[in-house]
C-alpha cells in the first residue's frame, strides 16, 4: 500500500511536468494554429542546457533560471525566422518544418552532448529524501511539485488576470477580431511561441535531475505533449492540468505493477478517453 | 497510354541499371507506401503522421508468420493487407473525430502507442533488435531469394498498386473524398457521412500501407523498429509533399528523390537525420509545391531566357 501511495505522489510530480508540457503545446497550438512537432525537442534543450549551465558556473539555481529563458530565445528565434513565414502555408508545410527543427535539435544534441545519456545530481540541498509518516520520499521530487504548481498558478494568474493574458485567450477564439482591434498579432504570435518554449525548457530542466537526460528524451515527451493536449483541450488550462496528472498517475501506478507497460499506458489512457468522449476530457467541440 | 506511365515504365525498366537492386526495389515500395498516404493526403485532406503505425504492425504480424509458419508470399501479402487495414479502422475510428491539428496529434500519439507495444514486447517484435530472419519464399519455383527476381515481383505489385489507385481516386468514391477535402460542411450537406468516408479513406491508406510493409520485411530479412517509428511516418509525409501531393504520381517521384537520396547519404555520415532536418526546413521555405512545382518553374525560367 506504501508503495502505492508512493506511486501516487511520483505521478503527480511528472503529472505537473506534463502539465507544463501540455500547457505551452496548447498555447503555440491554440494561438498560432501550427503542429508544434519541436515542442519535445525543445524540452530537450532545456534538459541539457541546464546541465551545460551547472557544469559551467556550478550553480543549481542559475542554471535553473537561465536554461528555460535560453529555449524562450530559441522559441523567438524560430518563430522569428521561420514560422511566421508559414502560418498562410498548409498544415503540412508547417508540420514538415517542426519536424525538421525536432531532427536538427535532436542530432545537434548528439553532436554536441554525445548519443549516451547523462546523468545529473539535483543540488546538494535538494539530496536525500523527507519522512511523510507513510513513506520516505525524495525531496528534490517535492522541489519539482512545489515550482510546477507554482508555474501553473502564474502562468493562470498571467492569462485570467492581465491585460496581455486576456488578449491572448481572446487570440484562441477570433484572430481576425484581435487583429481588427489594432493588437500587433505578430507580436502576440511570438510572446505566445516563446512563453509555449519556457513551458518546456523549464519542464526539461526540471526532468533532468529525475530521469537524467537522453537524446531520445525530446520526443518521448512530444508524444505525451499531444496526449496532453488531446485530452484537455487547446488553451485551456485546468484541461491540460487535470489531463497531465491523469496520465502521470496512471503512469506511475502501471509502472508498480508492470513496468514495461508504463509508457504505452500513457497512449492506452488517451485511446480509453477518447472512446468515451472524443472531443477530450473538458472539450467543447 | 498516358504519358506519366509511361515514365513510370520507363522507370521501372531503367532503374535497376542504375542503382543497387535493394534500392530500386526500396523505391517501389516506397511508393506504394506514399500511394497509400496520399489518398488521405492528397485526396481527401487528411495529414495523417502516423502511417508507419499500419506499415509495420503489417511488418511484424506477417514477418512472424512467415518466419515461425512458413506461410507464402501473397499469404504474407494478404496478411499484411488485412493487418494495416484492420490497425488503420481502430487508429481512424479515434482520429476521424477530431479534425485539423487534432487530427494530425492523435495519428502521432496512436502510432507511439504501437511503437511502445513494439518496443516493450520483445518476446516477439525482438524490440530494439528488431525481428531478424525474415524469409522470402518461392513461389511457382522462382527463387525469390535472387535479387532481381525480387525487384521484378515488387515493381509488377507496385504497378498493381498503381493502377488500384487511379481506380479509386476516379471512382465515385474517390470523387466524394476530393469533395470532403474541398469542402467538408458541403459535403455533408449533400447527405455524405462524411466521418465514414474518411475512416474508409483511412482503411484503404492502411491496406496500402499494410501491403508495403510485407514487402519491406521480405526485401531487407528483418522487421527493425524504425519500421513502426514515427521517423518512418514523417518521411512518408516528406517524400509525398517533394513529389506534390496533388498529383497521383507524386508519392512515386518523392520515394524515387528520397530514397535515392537517403540511401546514398546515411551510409556516408551516421548523422543523416541533421541533413534530412536540414532539408526540410529549405524545402518549406524555398521550394513549396515540391519538385513538380520547383521543375515546372526552373523550366519556365529557362524557356523564358532562350
Amino acid at each position: 500500500m506504501n508503495l502505492l501511495f508512493g506511486q501516487i505522489l511520483n505521478g503527480i510530480a511528472t503529472g505537473m511536468l506534463y502539465a507544463l508540457m501540455g500547457l505551452g503545446l496548447a498555447l503555440i497550438t491554440g494561438i498560432l494554429n501550427i503542429p508544434n512537432f519541436a515542442h519535445g525537442a525543445l524540452f530537450a534543450v532545456g534538459a541539457y542546457l541546464l546541465v551545460t549551465v551547472v557544469g559551467a558556473i556550478g550553480n543549481f539555481w542559475l542554471g535553473l533560471l537561465v536554461a528555460p529563458l535560453g529555449v524562450a530565445l530559441l522559441g523567438i528565434a524560430i518563430e522569428y525566422a521561420g514560422i511566421r513565414r508559414l502560418y498562410a502555408a498548409g498544415h503540412d508545410y508547417q508540420l514538415l518544418f517542426t519536424f525538421g527543427l525536432a531532427l536538427i535539435l535532436n542530432e545537434l544534441i548528439i553532436v554536441i552532448w554525445g548519443p549516451v545519456g547523462i546523468s545529473h545530481l539535483p543540488p546538494a540541498v535538494l539530496r536525500g529524501g523527507v519522512d511523510l509518516g507513510f513513506t520516505f520520499y525524495p525531496k528534490y521530487r517535492l522541489f519539482v511539485m512545489a515550482v510546477a504548481g507554482l508555474l501553473v498558478v502564474l502562468t493562470w494568474l498571467f492569462l485570467e488576470r492581465t491585460r496581455y493574458g486576456a488578449i491572448m485567450r481572446a487570440g484562441i477564439e477570433n484572430k481576425e477580431m484581435v487583429s481588427l482591434l489594432g493588437i500587433d498579432i505578430h507580436r502576440l504570435f511570438t510572446v505566445a511561441f516563446a512563453l509555449g518554449a519556457y513551458l518546456a525548457g523549464i519542464a526539461g530542466a526540471l526532468t533532468a535531475p529525475i530521469r537524467g537526460l537522453s537524446p531520445g528524451m525530446g520526443v518521448d515527451m512530444l508524444g505525451i505533449a499531444f496526449v496532453v493536449v488531446a485530452l484537455g483541450g487547446l488553451g485551456n488550462l485546468l484541461g491540460a492540468i487535470a489531463a497531465g496528472l491523469l496520465i502521470g498517475v496512471a503512469q506511475a501506478v502501471v509502472a508498480a505493477y508492470w513496468t514495461e507497460a508504463s509508457t504505452a499506458v500513457i497512449f492506452a489512457v488517451m485511446a480509453a478517453v477518447l472512446l468515451v468522449r472524443p472531443q477530450g476530457l473538458f472539450g467543447i467541440r | 497510354m498516358k504519358q506519366p506511365l509511361v515514365l513510370v515504365l520507363a522507370a521501372v525498366v531503367l532503374l535497376p541499371l542504375v542503382v543497387r537492386h535493394a534500392i530500386a526495389t526500396e523505391i517501389w515500395i516506397f511508393a506504394i507506401f506514399g500511394l497509400g498516404l496520399n489518398l488521405l493526403l492528397g485526396y481527401t485532406g487528411l495529414l495523417s503522421f502516423g502511417q508507419a503505425t499500419f506499415f509495420g504492425s503489417a511488418a511484424y504480424v506477417a514477418g512472424y508468420l512467415l518466419k515461425y509458419y512458413g506461410i507464402g508470399i501473397f499469404t504474407a501479402l494478404g496478411v499484411g493487407i488485412g493487418v494495416g487495414a484492420l490497425s488503420a479502422l481502430v487508429v481512424g475510428y479515434l482520429c476521424v473525430q477530431r479534425a485539423g491539428l487534432y487530427f494530425i496529434m492523435l495519428t502521432f500519439a496512436l502510432n507511439q502507442l504501437f511503437y511502445f507495444i513494439a518496443y516493450q514486447w520483445t518476446s516477439v517484435t525482438g524490440g530494439e533488435d528488431g525481428m531478424p530472419g525474415i524469409p522470402r519464399p518461392a513461389l511457382l519455383g522462382i527463387d525469390f531469394r535472387q535479387p532481381l527476381a525480387y525487384y521484378v515481383l515488387v515493381s509488377a505489385l507496385f504497378l498493381l498498386s498503381l493502377w488500384a489507385m487511379q481506380r479509386i481516386v476516379e471512382s465515385p468514391l474517390g470523387k466524394i473524398l476530393q469533395a470532403i477535402r474541398e469542402n467538408e460542411v458541403r459535403a455533408e450537406a449533400l447527405g455524405y457521412n462524411v466521418p465514414r468516408f474518411k475512416l474508409l479513406a483511412f482503411v484503404i491508406g492502411g491496406a496500402f500501407s499494410g501491403f508495403a510493409g510485407v514487402l519491406y520485411a521480405m526485401l531487407f530479412g528483418i522487421v527493425p523498429l524504425e519500421a513502426i517509428g514515427f521517423v518512418f511516418s514523417g518521411n512518408v509525409v516528406f517524400a509525398t509533399l517533394i513529389g506534390g501531393s496533388g498529383s497521383l504520381y507524386g508519392p512515386i517521384i518523392g520515394s524515387l528523390v528520397f530514397i535515392w537520396l537517403s540511401e546514398s547519404v546515411s551510409v556516408l555520415w551516421a548523422r543523416w537525420p541533421l541533413l534530412l532536418g536540414v532539408a526540410f526546413v529549405i524545402v518549406v521555405l524555398f521550394f513549396r509545391g515540391g519538385v513538380v512545382e520547383a521543375w515546372s518553374r526552373i523550366w519556365r525560367f529557362s524557356k523564358r531566357a532562350s
